[in-house]
Formats: structure tokens, sequence, C-alpha cells
């Protein structure tokens, strides 16, 4: 039996800290992996706990991230509660296993720690990794700050192990500005802790001898649609379940998460969409506004995929203008969160201006002054009724001002 | 089986002849294909032909159609050194208790690689035509070859 | 809300520092933030750490800061590193050197007309005959007290031992010494 740890109300934890503790509360059967920075303590940690007794588990070395998803997978299928983390180039290198993990349905848990994908090489947050993913039938849930990273990580494996969802699912924090400040960290103990997420249950698992299951058929024309489309519902009708535990988790802690975070959004006439830290950040820029006189207000998908179309359209049906931020190179593209949002208010009658910024590539430093900048751009647009600049913009880059695609206007 | 799959065009699904397959909502979750009709204890104790296996289960297919050639086997030669129970690739060699007993040949694909390293004098297993009757395969049996001096 | 900047060398413990902050000021009910900013890190590349204190949660994650103190725990980076970036007319600076406060100054010209806002204490002298290394971090909190008035030495001190409990009692021992005669020493 692994010995249980006394925590303070209040731990001083950075987000890598946090998730290492939530994996330990957890009591996760096996880790397998290959460190990467800034992602490394969580899995160091989580080593050290297994060899010092604070948890009854296993952590397998590997020789690649994509071993490490692949020891994973093969783990949660023999039947086993397995979390992994990882950031950037590991990410990249494991995708390939993601989408088998998703596709037999193995509910493990992987911890992201997102950093910027080369070339050039950076250890810095951008969400290139998280973005990466999005396709790949995980669960993603997206942390603004240590706590969340910590709460999210518990949530993550009760949403996952639940008989009606049975998918992976990735917890994201933001790779330095989360993951390595240390913030107040209310933690819960461990008994509260692992009685939230429960036993784990397997199912179909490789290891019940008198129930012999395949895992990883080869299906053609045949049957691969049936089941990508099966696939594809249980991730959408996940969006219940992670509402039911969001709500549990409320009831223990008295901390709300929803699919859709919403501040100041009652009455603003300007919004942000954004991921991540830059969701809190975003928060002090709106309040100073607000003293200006500009009604600005914050949208944050707090879960990815499912991607809450129907919460997003709701948050924003009544501003007049709103932009996207994607801390993510689009290559050629709008940013993936403007197609989404632009996707979901397009079903409204009221469609406000629209417009997308690509910021803080690499980690650069996005300040509450340059929040404020955007902000007031959309009040601009507002006051227009039509949008004053190009629809896609780069905030925060050296060189002249960059900017993409036009609005059509007669 | 749930009729329809698609409700009005079946194009694409009806040239693969999967009209009858079941939908999306039947296949199973994972794509995970289970051996066994039941729970089954102890499934190294249970003969292959007395286990419930499924139709997920390639034991419930047969592969006999194949076979131009197939293996022949003489008791009365046999040495149960159990050689081509360990290199048949479609586990086809029945053994019980390390005694040979003849050939699955509902899963033999007529390869000869059993007969090809069968090491007794004359072998114990010998490739003949598909159509040969097993009585009159044993009746021309070889004879044991002298070592040429 | 306060904000701390440090100016360290990897290794030098800022990192730790920042964080021992974090703790001791989280045990009396207020909100903190520690980060750091480091290149691909070496022991003894130049790097910054960071403290925020408020009293509401900090859910400002920007990396630009004004800061109120400014924490420079390597002699050498009071000449090499520009410590006065992005102050206010109120930054107190608070500057490792065995120089006298009238002779670092002298040398340094940025900080000539603040100089009732510069502070010096001997950190590294301090830690060598206390600690027995060069670990400029803990003494560097001992002298914050003292100019901030952040909290009164004892209260300051007891925390400290609970942050330090995992290292044995001697090291324990040697950290309240440095941190008590930093206190006394800053001037």
């Amino acid at each position: 039996m692994a010995e249980k740890v006394e925590l303070n109300e209040i731990e001083v934890w950075d987000g890598n800290y946090a998730v290492s503790q939530a994996l330990r509360q957890a009591q996760v059967d096996v880790v397998a992996a290959y460190p990467i920075t800034p992602s490394t303590p969580i899995v160091e940690n989580y080593g050290s706990y297994v060899a010092n007794g604070l948890v009854d588990g296993e952590f397998v070395m590997v020789e690649s991230e994509h071993a490490a998803m692949s020891a994973c997978v093969g783990a949660a299928a023999a039947g086993g509660r397995v979390a992994t983390a990882t950031s950037s180039q590991g990410f990249m290198l494991m995708i390939e296993v993601l989408y088998q993990a998703s596709g037999m349905r193995v509910p493990l848990v992987l911890t992201v720690v997102n950093r910027a994908v080369a070339s050039p090489l950076n250890v810095r947050g951008d969400h290139g990794d998280m973005y990466a993913g999005r396709d790949s039938g995980w669960v993603q849930l997206d942390a603004f700050n240590a706590q969340e990273a910590y709460d999210l990580t518990l949530c993550a494996f009760k949403i996952g192990e639940d008989m009606r969802v049975r998918l992976p699912v990735m917890v994201h924090q933001d790779g330095f500005l989360t993951s390595h400040t240390a913030q107040n960290v209310r933690p819960l103990q461990d008994d509260a802790a692992y009685n939230f997420i429960g036993d784990y249950k397997p199912h179909d698992e490789m290891l019940d001898f008198s129930k012999a299951v395949t895992y990883g058929a080869q299906t053609e024309e045949d049957w691969h649609f049936e089941h990508k489309a099966k696939q594809h519902k249980a991730l959408f009708d996940s969006k219940e379940v992670i509402d039911e535990v969001f709500a549990e988790f409320k009831k223990l802690t008295g901390r709300e998460y929803k699919r859709v975070e919403s501040y100041m959004m009652e009455d603003a006439e300007v919004a942000i969409v954004a991921l991540g830290s830059t969701v809190e950040t975003l928060r002090v820029a709106a309040e100073e506004l607000r003293k200006e006189g500009i009604k600005a207000g914050v949208v944050a998908p707090r879960v990815f995929r499912p991607f809450p179309y129907d919460e997003i359209r709701d948050a924003l049906a009544n501003v007049k203008a709103v932009c996207m931020m994607d801390r993510s190179a689009p290559m050629g593209a709008m940013g993936a969160l403007f197609n989404e949002v632009s996707a979901a208010l397009y079903t409204n009658p009221n469609r406000p201006v629209v417009s997308n910024y690509i910021y803080g590539l690499g980690g650069r430093d996005f300040s509450v002054e340059e929040a404020k900048r955007i902000f007031k751009e959309q009040k601009a647009h507002a006051d227009a009724g039509h949008l004053t600049t190009p629809i896609q913009q780069f905030s925060g880059v050296r060189g002249p001002k960059l900017g993409f695609f036009e609005t059509k206007r007669s | 089986m749930s009729k329809g799959v698609l409700a009005t065009e079946k194009r694409g699904i009806r040239e693969l002849g999967a009209e009858e397959f079941v939908g999306w909502d039947e296949v199973t979750q994972g794509t995970v294909l289970y051996s066994f009709e039941t729970e089954v204890k102890d499934v190294a104790h249970i003969r292959p032909e007395e286990r419930p296996y499924s139709d997920f289960n390639s034991y419930t297919a047969t592969v006999a159609s194949w076979r131009v050639i197939k293996p022949i086997y003489n008791r009365d030669v046999c040495i149960d050194c159990q050689h081509c129970w360990v290199w048949c690739p479609d586990t086809s060699i029945i053994s019980r208790d390390k005694q040979m007993l003849g050939i699955d040949y509902d899963h033999c694909k007529g390869c000869g690689v059993c007969a090809e390293v069968c090491p007794t004098n004359p072998k114990s297993l010998i490739m003949f035509a598909e159509s040969e009757e097993i009585e009159d395969a044993l009746a021309k049996w070889p004879e044991k070859k002298k070592k040429a001096k | 809300m306060i904000e701390i900047r440090w100016h360290s060398r990897a290794g030098q413990g800022a990192v730790t520092g920042a964080k021992g902050l974090g703790d001791v000021v989280a045990r009396t009910g207020k909100e903190v933030q520690a980060f750091a900013l480091y290149g691909s890190a070496k022991r003894g590349a130049a790097m910054r750490a960071y403290n925020r204190i408020d009293d509401k949660p900090i859910i400002n994650h920007e990396k630009f800061m004004r800061p109120d103190y400014v924490l420079v725990i390597d002699p050498a980076l009071a000449f090499t590193d520009n410590i006065t970036e992005n102050d206010k007319e109120t930054t107190k600076y608070i500057i490792t050197t065995n120089l006298s406060k009238d002779e670092l100054i002298s040398q340094i010209p940025e900080l000539q007309d603040k100089k009732d806002r510069v502070f010096v204490v001997d950190a590294i002298g301090i830690s060598l005959e206390t600690i027995g290394r060069s670990m400029p971090n803990t003494p560097m909190l001992g002298a914050l007290m003292k100019v901030s008035g952040m909290y009164d030495l004892d209260f300051f001190l007891d925390s400290m031992k609970r942050v330090l409990a995992k290292f044995p009692q001697k090291i324990i021992d040697a950290n309240m010494e440095a941190m008590t005669r930093a206190y006394n020493e800053v001037n």
C-alpha cells in the first residue's frame, strides 16, 4: 500500500508539480515516459513517488515518445490506469500512437505542457503541439494556471474512464507560463482526490484471459468508416459526462469549471476568445478597459475537443466584434480557434465582426498593454460596423505590420 | 443485423457486398474483437474444437479451399517428435500430450512445411494431391531409404 | 500588488529564493506568483526570477514587470545586467556586494539618482561564512525583510524553517544565521 502524504491547505506549486501530485493521488498504475522540456518534472516526480513508496505503480523507461505512448496504450489495453506527459517534439512523435489510443478507446491521460514546435528549435510555450492533436480523437482540456492543471488532471481520469466515454484525455497547460510558475494551489487530501476519481474499472482488458480480446484489428473500406463514425459520436457525446464531472468537482471543492468559460460577458460589446494562461491576462486587460468605459469580455474554451460550438455561440450571442487569438503558426490558413468559433457564430442570426490574431509564438510575451490595444481594435470594428483591419493580423512580431485576407464589401 | 445501412443510396456499400453488415451503432467499441462467445475459464486446457470461438476468431473460418496439395499423416512411422507441430504456421497439427493425432484440414493451407521438417525415414508426413484418398496414400507409402555408402 | 525582480546567475538559487519567498507569503493568506526567465540554462548564465504578491488571486501572466524591488544576488550583474530596466520612481534596489554603498553607486551611473533607494548587503560573504558555500538567496531574503518591512524577523525565520524543513538541521541553522546577519547588516 502506498504511503499517504499530508498536504497543506495552500501549497505553492508550479503547474508541473501540481500535475505530478494529481498523478500520485490518482494512484496511476503505469507511466511510460521519455521526458522532454518543459514537462520533464511531471514524470520525473512520478518516478520518485514510485521509488519512495508513495504510489503503487510502475515507471517504464522507453527509447522515444513513440514508444512511450505505445507502452501506455498497451498498459491501458491490459487494464491499468495509465498516464504520461510530453511537449512539443515529443508530442509530434507521439501523434501516430495518439490515434491508436483513441481508436482503441483506452482511457489514458496525457498531460501536455504546451511548447512551440521546431524548426527553429524553441523550448517555450505556444500552442503548436496542442493544435497538432486536435484531430487525434482525444478529449482536450485546457488549464489556464497551476490550480486548474491540478484540478483538470483529476477530472481527466474520471471523464475518460466513464463507461459512457472510454476515451483518452489530454490536459494542456502553457509551458513555463504555467508549468514553471509557482502559485497558490489548494489541493485535495489524498483520500478525497482518489475517492473523487474512484477505482479504475477495467473494460475489455487484455489480462482477463476468460474473455480473450483482440486490439488493433484491421478494417478496410467495409468496416473502417463505421468504426470512425462511432468514435466521433463518442467524443461529441462526452460533453455530458464532462459537465457531470465538473459539477461533481464543484460540489467537492467549490471550484467551478465549464466547457466554455465566460468573463464579463453579460453586457460585453467586444470580446476576445483565447486559450491558456493568456485568458487570465486578458481578464486583467478587460477589467482595466471597463474603467475606461469599454465593455470588454473574455471567452475561453475550457474543452478544445469536443469543441463546444453551442456554448461558444451562446456566449458570444450579443457582441458586436470578437477576435480569436491563436498561439500557433497557422501556416497558410486562419488560426484554428478562428475557424471553429467563426463556424459556431455563423449559425447565429446576429453575426459579429470577426477577426484573428496570431500572437505569442515561441513564448513571446503577451502583455496587458497589447491585450488592451487589441480590445480597442475590436471596439473600432464595433463602432464602424465592419472590419477596419485585415481579418488576420500578427501581434507582437518585429518588422512591418503583417496582415492577411480582407473582407469583401460591396 | 440492421437493415438499411444508408437510407437511400447504397452505392459504395453495395459494391463491397457489405449491405448486410451492421452499422456504426452496432460495431464493437474500439474495434475490439472478442475471441469467444462466452466466458472461458482455463482456456489453455480446453481443446480448440471445444472452445466457444466467436465469428470474430479466425478459428471459425476455413482455408481448406486454398490447398492444391495436402499433407497425409502415417501413424506407423511417426516418432512424436513434435517438429511438425512447432513449425506449422497455421497451428494445424493436432497433438495431445505430445502425441501426434493428425491434421486440422480446415486450417491447413498445404504449405508443406510439416513434411519438409519431418525427420523420420520414411517421412511420417508426405504431401499428396488434394484429391488423393488417405487410404490410397497410406497403401503406397514409400519404404525406408537405405543410406548410400 | 508587490512585484519583485531577481537578477542572478543560474545556480545561485534565485528560483529557489523566489519560491521560498512565495511559500512564506502564501502561509500568511496572500496570493503569490514565482517564475523565472532563463535561456537554455547552464550554471553561471545570467537569469531573472520574478515574484508577484497580492491580496487577491494573481491572474496576470505577462512577463513584463515594473518591479517594486530589484534583488541582485550576483555582484557582477549589478554592472553587466540592466538592473534598472522598467523601474519606477519608487523601485528599491538590494544589491549583493562587498563594496560600500557609495563605492558601488559611484561605479554604476544608472543608480546615481536613486541613492536613497539603493541598499547593499554582502550576501555572498555572509553565505560563505555561515552556510560554507556561495548561496546568496536566503540572506537576500533576510535583507528584503528589513528593507521592505514585509514581516518581522522572528516570524520570517520561523516560516523559513518550515520551507527549509527537508534539509539537515545544520543547514537550517546556518541559513537562519545568514538571514539574521543580512537583516542586520543591510544598509
